[in-house]
């Protein structure tokens, strides 16, 4: 970086910080809001900082709504789309990167193209699917209807990450004796290890974060996911209480707090491979 | 012990053609280099010897078995990658001893021959290291390690040296001569690099646009080039190429490009084009029956390289370190009839025999 | 069997297990959505029967479908555009020596990785009419003399839509432009400098060239993200008031799973995806020259 004079620099940082504080500070009144109790958040002018700080709401949260069964729910249903998804990803990714058969060029495109189509054009077929072979609210019928967007991501996601790896480590593994799988588990695998990690965990937030499939294909409490789950506490609830509203969606995010840390490291390489949906 | 044999081997990736109709017999126990520039097909031969690419036509035979469908690791061969391709999760004594381990030897076996290996490589303190944390030099090492290990029939060394700093190569050069003297295996390596090829090969296929243009010793290579694509790739500085035509002079026959004639006496028909080639040491400033003009003297300390105009040529020379050449000045030269060059207008060699003219 | 042909045998087996799921979740509903838009079917009884094109002519021919096209663009383009100016500004932000620079950089993406859930949970918080922080300061501030309706009425709703899907969103492209600014060689910048360019000509005449690729599989991207979008709109306004933020994925939604009308709801989606179609091809070219 050039020389520039000690206020321009502090100007800048303040600038920058201020900008990143507005962006931070829904997230930041969301935990403020969390632990405040209830009476305080109707009070005019409102309080910035809480007064009183209580943990009633997690409490209420936890012990009085069906929170932590939608956890459980939403754990099984983003770490089994997560296993599914890598394990038949990594397999194909591989084959698409370093083997030749006729339409394997159209196959990558396929997946491109699918990892861009929308949701909702794709969710009545899969209803009316998930229905006539009777698994329709279950956690397994979301785990496959995730596959649609996790599959075609994880599989361009890994595809890239595999293209990094250097061709003449498995033709080195192949000379040394080594069958082509051989040289797929000596050799490949530990150096796409990083890659699947990263993968795995942006697969893990899509999962994780998934909404409109939720709300279609399943209506019981016993397969619905945190998503649908905390929004159906907003909607049912007689009188909305922020407070504990606030307290789950910050439950909701810690998952995707931790996950989000362990991916700092590779998170521009997610982006670049046209990373994370939205 | 293991012959190498390659017969109408071709290979096109698509409708590229990368290799065409290559001959080649290789001795057992023979260094053949494959030496070209970039894109002459010389690393899809190797790889196609590895069994990493397969043949389009054609056979290759290893000791006078085919193994154009035979998998890599049944072809006991082994390969030394210019980019190393070590594993970087393995350590150093892991990567030696893993095409050991492929073999089914046994642990306990493995150790042995992997610490000989690390002997003799002077590897020894490095085992326990990963392939990052060594410096290029080492890597090379160990790469040729996990050649040595296993007593392969053949070795194949795909550029091993052109990663190295030009005095690591040097001595990386002598190394594996002595390597190839010792364990007198057939060892098939590629380079672009003639200096290489020329100090380390028994013969060398000089390879070009997929063709094979020449396989023969390095003397032979040099003296008699078959083309001119081998007189002009081989030599640095390259040969000087001189076009002009046979005619009739006297009784007989010569070369003459301007002002500058040179008699031939066996050969040739009058009215040919012919390209004739001159090496620069065979040209010799100061003396002789023509006359150039001086315009570049650039002294490299053993010798010094003179460029100078003659008959509308630039022409190459070497001189000796002590010259006192100045640019502009004109100066008579001579050269060498009996080392002369002469192609066709398809830039085939002629059996032309130049006499040596008056003055020289 | 020969070498290649056991090799491109292996191939097709790892990629099987793909091919198989992809032709029974993708492919086959894909075929099927197609197949469904030409019957007219009861959402409750799945009972339908054969109606042709139908569909698509009383779409074509309704309000509903225009409006909803309209509002999609409105949506997309508006997010769009401010998520380019945001993303890009605070790229350019960051790229300069911050302190705890990673720190600011994990703050600016948290939106982006939490759930929409979430992130609508606390902007309808925040949008509160009575009791929300945004009210409170904007009249503390005296921009506004009256509780503003943040969702409720329009153009409030589209506005307020548009603004969360940029704060939800822009963190992409932030981290898109800040990855391929970091590769941009300082040496372009100083003879720049030497040939005399200020800082904005050096934007327009260093930076922004460098950016051309990247922004435009951005734009690509976003735009195609943007104009799916479902999980936002839906559960910020649901499409309100009455339809005036109804978007195309949300006609969809409500036509089959609302008015119990599958076969229409179909057509719809068939037609939206004809419209992505044009971003789509553009984006995959975009991709193979890469």
């Amino acid at each position: 970086m050039r020389n520039r004079s000690l206020t321009s620099r502090i100007l800048l940082n303040v600038l920058a910080w201020s900008i990143v504080f507005v962006i931070a500070f829904p997230l930041v009144w969301m935990i403020l809001t969390s632990v405040k109790p209830q009476f305080e958040l109707f009070r005019i002018p409102p309080t910035i900082l809480p007064q009183e700080v209580t943990f009633e709401h997690y409490h209420r949260v936890l012990v009085e709504t069906p929170f932590l069964k939608y956890f459980r729910n939403s754990v099984i249903l983003a770490v089994g789309t997560t296993v599914l998804v890598i394990v038949i990803a990594t397999l194909g990714a591989h084959s698409l990167v370093r083997f030749s058969y006729p339409g394997r060029e159209r196959l990558a495109q396929l997946v491109l193209f699918t990892y861009l189509l929308p949701s909702v054009v794709l969710i009545i077929p899969l209803y009316l699917l998930m229905v006539w072979l009777g698994i329709a609210n279950t956690l397994f019928s979301l785990m496959l209807a995730y596959t649609t967007f996790a599959l075609p991501f994880a599989l361009w996601l890994l595809r890239s990450f595999m293209q990094g790896i250097p061709q003449d480590l498995e033709a080195a593994a192949l000379v040394d004796g080594a069958s082509r799988m051989e040289a797929f588990v000596d050799v490949i695998l530990p150096q796409a290890v990083p890659g699947i990690i990263s993968t795995a965990l942006f697969t893990f937030i899509l999962a994780w974060n998934e909404y409109l499939y939720a709300l279609v294909l399943v209506n019981t409490d016993e397969a619905r996911p945190l998503t649908t789950g905390v929004m159906n506490m907003l909607i049912t609830a007689f009188n909305i209480e922020w407070s504990l509203l606030m307290a789950a969606s910050v439950m909701m995010s810690l998952p995707v707090i931790i996950v989000f840390a362990l991916l700092q490291k590779h998170l521009t390489r997610g982006f670049g491979a046209g990373g994370v949906k939205g | 012990m293991a012959e190498v044999t390659f017969d109408k081997v071709r290979k096109a990736f698509g409708s590229a053609v990368a290799v065409r109709e290559l001959d080649l017999a290789i001795r057992s126990g023979e260094f053949v280099s494959l030496l070209g520039p970039s894109g002459c097909g010389k690393t899809t031969t190797l790889r196609m010897l590895a069994g990493l690419e397969t043949p389009t036509s054609g056979a290759i035979s290893i000791d006078g078995t085919v193994v154009n469908e035979l998998a890599p690791a049944k072809r006991d061969i082994a390969m030394v990658f210019q980019s190393y391709a070590l594993y970087p999760h393995m350590s150093v004594a892991q990567n030696i001893a893993y095409p050991l381990k492929k073999r089914g030897v046994s642990r306990a076996d493995r150790d042995v021959r992997v610490a000989a290996v690390a002997a003799t490589l002077q590897l020894g303190a490095l085992l326990d290291r990963k392939p990052r944390q060594l410096s290029g030099g080492q890597q090379q090492r160990v790469a040729l390690g996990r050649a040595l290990v296993r007593d392969p029939r053949v070795f194949l060394l795909d550029e091993p040296l052109s990663n190295l700093d030009a005095k690591l190569r040097a001595h990386m050069r002598a190394e594996l001569i002595e390597l190839h003297r010792r364990i007198g295996k057939t060892m098939v390596y590629v380079t672009h690099d003639q200096l290489e090829a020329m100090t380390m090969s028994d013969r060398i296929a000089v390879m070009h646009d997929g063709v094979l243009q020449q396989f023969g010793t390095p003397k032979e290579v040099y003296e008699t080039p078959a083309n001119l694509f081998v007189a002009s790739f081989i030599g640095s500085p390259g040969m000087n190429l001189v076009k002009g035509e046979l005619r009739a002079a006297g009784s007989g026959l010569a070369f003459v490009r301007g002002d500058l004639s040179l008699p031939v006496a066996n050969g040739g028909t009058a009215g040919a084009a012919v390209t004739l080639g001159v090496r620069p040491e065979d040209i010799t400033l100061g003396a002789g029956p023509f006359a150039c003009t001086i315009r570049v003297v650039e002294p490299t300390g053993h010798e010094t390289i003179v460029m100078a105009e003659a008959a509308g040529e630039t022409l190459v020379a070497r001189a000796a370190p002590d010259s006192q050449l100045v640019p502009g000045q004109v100066v008579p030269f001579a050269v060498r009839a009996q080392r002369l060059h002469a192609f066709d207008a398809d830039g085939r060699r002629l059996p032309l025999v130049f006499a040596q003219s008056n003055g020289a | 069997m020969l070498l290649s042909s056991q090799y491109a045998a292996l191939g097709v087996l790892l990629i099987a297990p793909t091919v198989l799921v992809f032709c029974a979740v993708i492919v086959y509903p894909l075929v099927s959505a197609i197949y469904l838009s030409l019957f007219s079917i009861y959402t409750p009884t799945l009972q339908g029967k054969w109606v042709g094109l139908d569909n698509y002519a009383k779409l074509l021919a309704s309000g509903e479908f225009w409006g909803a096209l309209r509002v999609t663009l409105v949506w997309t383009i508006g997010t769009l555009v401010l998520q380019l100016v945001f993303g890009i500004a605070l790229a350019l932000l960051l790229h300069q020596n911050l302190v705890f620079r990673s720190l600011a950089r994990g703050l600016i993406l948290f939106p982006y990785f939490v759930s929409t859930v979430v992130a609508v949970l606390v902007w309808r918080w925040l949008f509160n009419d009575l009791y929300g922080i945004l009210n409170h300061v904007l009249l503390a501030a005296g921009l506004i003399d009256m509780p503003l309706d943040w969702l409720g009425q329009m153009p409030n709703a589209m506005v307020s839509l548009i603004l969360v899907g940029a704060w939800k969103y822009f963190p992409f492209v932030v981290i898109t432009v800040l990855a391929r600014l970091q590769t941009i060689p300082d040496h372009l910048y100083e003879a720049a400098e030497m040939d005399g360019a200020g800082p904005v000509a050096r934007f327009f005449d260093v930076t922004l060239p460098q950016l051309r690729d990247v922004l435009l599989v951005v734009i690509l991207l976003r735009a195609i993200w943007d104009f799916k979008e479902f999980d936002l709109i839906w559960l910020m306004t649901g499409g309100g008031p009455v339809t005036s933020t109804q978007t195309l994925p949300l006609l969809v939604y409500r036509s089959a799973f609302g008015l119990n009308e599958m076969g229409g709801a179909s057509a719809v989606a068939v037609l939206m995806m004809l419209v992505m179609l044009v971003f789509m091809a553009l984006y995959i070219r975009a991709q193979r020259q890469e």
